[in-house]
């Protein structure tokens, strides 16, 4: 199963007198003796393939054991993600493995909840018992009852959603704390499942609106593979403009620096659009043929349509055709439909849709938005012209023998979106590349890895918005119709179920690798809610400081030494698929997740059967035939991967990735890779330049009775609007940011003492000039205040000031991941989260119930 | 007989420091002895601001302050070029650490073996790892190396001893690049044979111009710097580590 990459030790052993692993070199006079040759074995060394557990990109590792003991993690040469190399992150979590203060056994609460725990060892048997008895029950009641949360799967969310499906349960993910409204506002545009990334390959000029190139990931990958790809980029000369409060984030990548204030992303994206059209950079041919630009929109704002084929039937949207100078259904042969001007047909007044927003956009010029993005109307000007120059309208390239448009323009873009306005921001960014005829070119806007339609490309289209009882975070329901399913509106709603027409509270909690109290916006709102479960269960190698206040049961989770996949792999240009092999048996008492899901689901009696687990699992990972597990036996976790890697073909099973640990599949094709490439382009949907869905929810919304803090943010086009946090009083005069740090990953690396020695405090970054109107220097310890516009709760947190001059003066920023895990030494004194500062309530959340990391806040000394 | 060197690729690097721990992970260097270091670098003033990075590993110099120094051969210049130091011979005067400009010396004021981040005394672990202190160590370090079968790899080796950046001589005596180098997620570390002319490092410094750090002191650096310039006394450090000792 494993690799030998080096003999060496075979020839130097011998001859060098070997010294085994041990004790030896300890003590102080020992170190002067080297063992007598021959008194220990030979070193066996194995290279075992498996893959990071830390980060989100799941990069592919070598493991070095010797003698059965893993030594070093060294990134796998052929995994096209990372190609060699780990981040810090992959080379440091060897010590989370051995780590003694990991949760070594189960563990059941002896105290209440709500402080520190308090804990009894207990067998496997007996914590499985107690957990399985609980939920057996919730189920019996209602299954509503059981809420299934997990923070990040570590491979495909397979058995996650088996288990969720084969309990009943309601599952939260920790999307919206991510970039969820852009996914969002990417699915309902462009129908592409992601956020925003360019074309690295053929990509010339780069906005980086807000990628933090040098510490964190972008869309779909977490750190290493972007930057890898930027540098080739930049050698080959991509110019990159560096659209963020802070410029630390970027590093010296950036070749220009447009300090924006926080929050006001939407209003500079409409300049650009609104001098896009002026000075007529735009992409006719893509808009008229590729989007509903040309839909001819009625007074009302809703689309004229031809007349119903069936009864079911909508009839379709119409286009004033130039050639024959009549409305006709959008795709007719041969029409040449109309972008701009006004006509009438069937006696109402209509005009295309690009006509509607470019009348839309007349108002947001340089010149406004300089005033609230406080970015000068000159350089707006001339970045919308360097886009318009660099996007090449017109051009095209081969690419795999097939001609295509060339585009070398795109927004990386990602956690810019979590902002109040940050759907409709992401939906403006999108139009923007939209107008440049970007989408899905060469060189030009790329969404997913692949060209994949997504589900929610219909779904967010035709939301049935319906009356209560809603479910717990508001599904389908007048608040918010584009949902991405928040867990801090169920902890609202869970304290107000009346409020928002629930009728029921959540009574059990099984809380997989996540931590919501100090990850999650607004800690103590989760603090109040989660009092309210009756029963909550953590599956986790560390003793989360969720689980430390609230968890009754504590079940060990493995680390990296389990069996987890299929990963993908794929680098956007090379697809790959890759596994978690445990290099080693899982440490202390902990066991893989699956291992631990199935003992749950047969405890509880939801194992076998059609509608068991084992039946969910075939489902999910779409075993069939002679490969599916059969439903009265609970298998191995390796014959699960075993099974799954023979349905795909691979003869070896799982011992081709216990032996290599990635498959690469190959290049990607250009008709795997661009929308354009497909035939007809697209698939033949048409992007929607106008949200004709969203003004439907807003009447809908309206009609039903939700207050307009809900509605007002669905418009068919993005809309400047000021921001909620900008009516707190003018004494909270700053805007506070946050940011990651390339040492830390959610909650599993803050406590990795190799990494909480490169970064082992809290802080607050301040620009210099600010800080001494203030009387802080450089290393005070000062407050940061926050205020709720809407509630007046203030609420603040004791930090160390630091000095930066790249950050704008009106702007502090704090990082992420401090304070995440409970007891350990590591962890000791590294201050408070910034999640304490931030709201996760109505004002400061988007209109899909994402989160936002923005709030104004005071500084003073403490 | 090689002579080898490292090109530090500024342009490149994106200071995230995994070589940092990717040299104490695979040197086993205890809390707070970071061989390889990454300085992240601040200048101007708002908006007109520069944000740069700069590792550091040891200079390797070929006319090193430190060996100088040294009263007992400790520290001692190796024909391929790297500045070693043999920890069985060293007797903690630390001269090496106050001659060097570079401030690349670190001094085990603790046992190692009590000095490596957590409590490995767990008997749990120890029925896995035998009680290997601590549980990553790795066995390449305790060989001899070079002709003269010298103590001079890895760290952690005794309280009361100077370590340094090896270049990783354990790794590079049998054909591998330091650990810095072969781990740099955005190839910003370049290493090999000066001597060479068709070696990557050859290459890089006919092709870039580059500069050497404190080279108006003498002291003929083996570590190169392209795409860049050195930090002047403008430059401030930001998010140093200030280790736990």
């Amino acid at each position: 199963m494993n690799i030998t990459r080096r003999t060496f030790l075979k020839g130097s052993a011998a001859a060098g007198g070997t010294l085994i692993a041990g004790r030896l070199l300890s003590g102080e006079l020992e170190t002067l003796v080297a063992a007598p040759p021959g008194a220990s074995p030979a070193l066996a060394e194995e290279w075992v393939p498996t893959t990071c557990w830390i980060g989100k990109q799941d990069c592919g590792i070598l493991a070095r054991r010797i003698n059965g003991r893993v030594i070093s993690l060294e990134g796998h040469p052929d995994h096209p993600r990372n190609r060699g190399t780990l981040c810090p992150k992959g080379i440091a979590q060897i010590m989370a493995l051995y780590d003694p203060n990991r949760v070594k056994a189960p563990m059941i609460r002896t105290n209440e909840k709500g402080v520190p725990g308090k804990w009894r060892q207990v067998t496997w048997d007996e914590a499985l018992n107690l957990v399985a008895e609980k939920i057996k029950a919730v189920r019996q009641k209602d299954p509503r009852l059981f809420v299934w949360q997990k923070g990040r799967s570590k491979a495909k969310a397979f058995y996650d959603k088996a288990f969720v499906k084969a309990a009943g349960a309601t599952k939260l993910g920790h999307g919206t704390y991510c970039s969820d409204a852009g996914y969002r506002a990417a699915e309902y545009t462009i129908g592409l499942h992601g956020v925003l990334h360019p074309d690295f390959r053929y990509t010339r000029y780069l906005l980086c609106w807000g990628w933090n190139v040098t510490n964190a990931g972008g869309n779909k990958f977490c750190w290493l593979t972007w930057p890898q790809q930027l540098i080739q980029a930049r050698e080959r000369g991509m110019k990159m403009v560096v659209i963020d409060p802070r410029l630390r984030s970027a590093g010296h990548f950036a070749d220009e620096w447009l300090p924006i204030r926080p929050g006001t992303d939407l209003a500079l994206a409409l300049a650009l659009c609104s001098t896009l059209v002026e000075q007529g950079t735009i992409d006719r041919a893509y808009l008229q043929n590729h989007t509903n630009a040309p839909f001819l929109v009625k007074e009302d704002g809703f689309f004229l349509r031809a007349a119903p084929e069936g009864e079911e039937e909508e009839g379709k949207p119409l286009v004033w055709d130039e050639a024959s100078g009549q409305a006709v259904p959008f795709d007719t042969e041969g029409v040449q439909p109309a972008l701009e001007g006004e006509f009438t047909v069937q006696n109402s007044k209509v005009k295309p849709a690009f006509q509607v927003f470019k009348e839309h956009l007349a108002s947001y010029t340089p010149e406004w938005a300089a005033e609230v993005c406080d970015i000068p109307a000159d350089i707006i000007r001339r970045i919308a012209r360097e886009l318009g120059e660099n996007a090449r309208i017109g051009s095209t390239i081969v690419v795999d023998g097939i001609t295509l448009p060339y585009r070398p323009v795109a927004i990386m873009a990602y956690h810019m979106t979590q902002q109040e306005l940050g759907f409709q921001a992401a939906r403006a960014m999108i139009m923007l590349m939209m107008l440049l005829g970007a989408i899905e070119a060469v060189g030009g806007q790329r969404i997913d890895l692949t060209w994949k339609i997504h589900k929610n490309w219909e779904k967010l289209d035709r939301v049935e918005i319906k009356d209560p009882p809603y479910n717990i975070y508001l599904k389908d329901s007048k608040f918010f119709p584009i949902n991405s399913g928040s867990p801090s509106v169920m902890a609202k709603v869970m304290l107000e179920p009346e409020k928002y027409g629930v009728d029921y509270t959540p009574e059990v909690l099984m809380l997989h690798m996540v931590n919501p109290m100090p990850s999650f916006t607004d800690e103590p709102l989760h603090m109040e809610a989660y009092k309210q479960f009756k029963f909550v269960v953590a599956i986790d190698p560390w003793l989360s400081k969720t689980a430390d206040l609230f968890a009754d049961v504590v079940l060990p989770a493995a680390t990296i030494e389990k069996y987890e996949g299929p990963i993908k792999a794929s680098d956007q240009y090379t697809d790959a698929v890759a596994f978690r092999i445990p290099p080693m048996n899982p440490l202390f008492q902990s066991r893989g997740e699956i291992e631990i899901y199935m003992d749950i689901a047969e405890r509880a009696g939801f194992l076998y059967g059609e509608k068991g687990y084992l039946a969910h699992l075939n489902k999910e990972l779409k075993l069939k035939d002679e490969f599916a597990l059969p439903l009265d036996r609970k298998p191995s976790v390796r014959e699960i991967f075993d099974r799954w890697a023979r349905a795909q073909g691979i003869e070896e099973g799982v011992a081709f990735f216990e032996k290599n640990g990635v498959k690469v599949k190959g290049p990607v094709p250009a008709k795997k890779y661009y929308g354009y490439a497909q035939e007809p382009p697209f698939n033949g949907i048409r992007h929607r330049l106008y949200g004709e869905s969203l003004l439907r929810y807003r009447q809908i919304m309206q009609e039903k009775g939700a207050d307009e803090i809900y509605w007002r943010d669905y418009t068919p086009l993005p809309t400047w609007r000021p921001l909620t946090m900008d009516q707190s009083p003018p004494e909270y005069d700053l805007y506070l940011i946050s940011f990651k740090k390339i040492e830390f990953k959610q909650s599993r690396a803050s406590q990795i003492p190799l990494l909480a020695e490169l970064a082992p405090q809290q802080y607050l970054e301040i620009n210099p000039k600010t800080a001494r109107e203030r009387g802080i220097a450089d290393g005070d310890e000062v407050w940061v205040e926050s205020h709720n516009a809407l509630t007046g709760e203030t609420r603040r947190v004791k930090v160390v000031a630091r000095y930066r001059e790249s950050i704008r003066p009106d702007t502090v920023g704090m990082p992420h991941h401090y304070g995440e895990v409970a007891r350990h030494p590591w962890a000791k004194g590294q201050g408070p989260t910034a999640n304490v500062l931030f709201f996760g309530t109505e004002g400061y959340l988007t209109n899909t119930a994402d989160a936002t990391f923005h709030v104004k806040v005071r500084v003073y000394k403490a | 007989m090689a002579r080898y060197a490292m090109v530090i690729d500024l342009e490149r690097c994106t200071g995230c420091r995994a070589c940092v721990e990717a040299c104490k992970v695979e040197n086993n260097t205890p809390t707070a002895n970071l061989w390889m270091y990454v300085f992240r670098f601040e200048e101007g003033e708002y908006p007109n601001t520069h944000v740069w990075f700069m590792p550091r590993p040891c200079m390797h110099c070929d006319n090193a302050p430190c060996v100088k120094v040294c009263p007992v051969g400790a520290r001692y210049k190796r024909l391929d070029g790297l500045t070693a130091t043999d920890w069985e011979r060293c007797i903690g005067c630390r001269y090496c650490e106050v001659a060097c400009p570079y401030g690349v010396n670190y001094f085990n004021w603790k046992d190692p073996a009590e000095n490596y981040y957590l409590d490995w005394n767990d008997e749990d672990l120890a029925a896995v790892t035998g009680g290997t202190t601590p549980p990553y160590r790795n066995p390449d370090l305790d060989q001899p190396y070079g002709s003269e079968q010298r103590r001079v790899a890895g760290g952690g080796r005794a309280k009361g001893v100077i370590e340094k950046c090896t270049f990783c001589v354990h790794r590079v005596e049998q054909g591998l690049l330091p650990a810095c180098v072969a781990n740099c997620p955005l190839f910003a570390l370049h290493f090999g044979d000066l001597d060479d002319p068709n070696s990557t490092v050859s290459r890089l410094l006919r092709r870039k111009p580059s500069f050497r750090l404190l080279e108006e002191q003498g002291t003929q650096p083996r570590v190169y710097y392209i795409g860049g310039k050195p930090p002047t006394t403008e430059t401030r450090q930001i998010e140093e580590v200030k280790a736990r000792v």
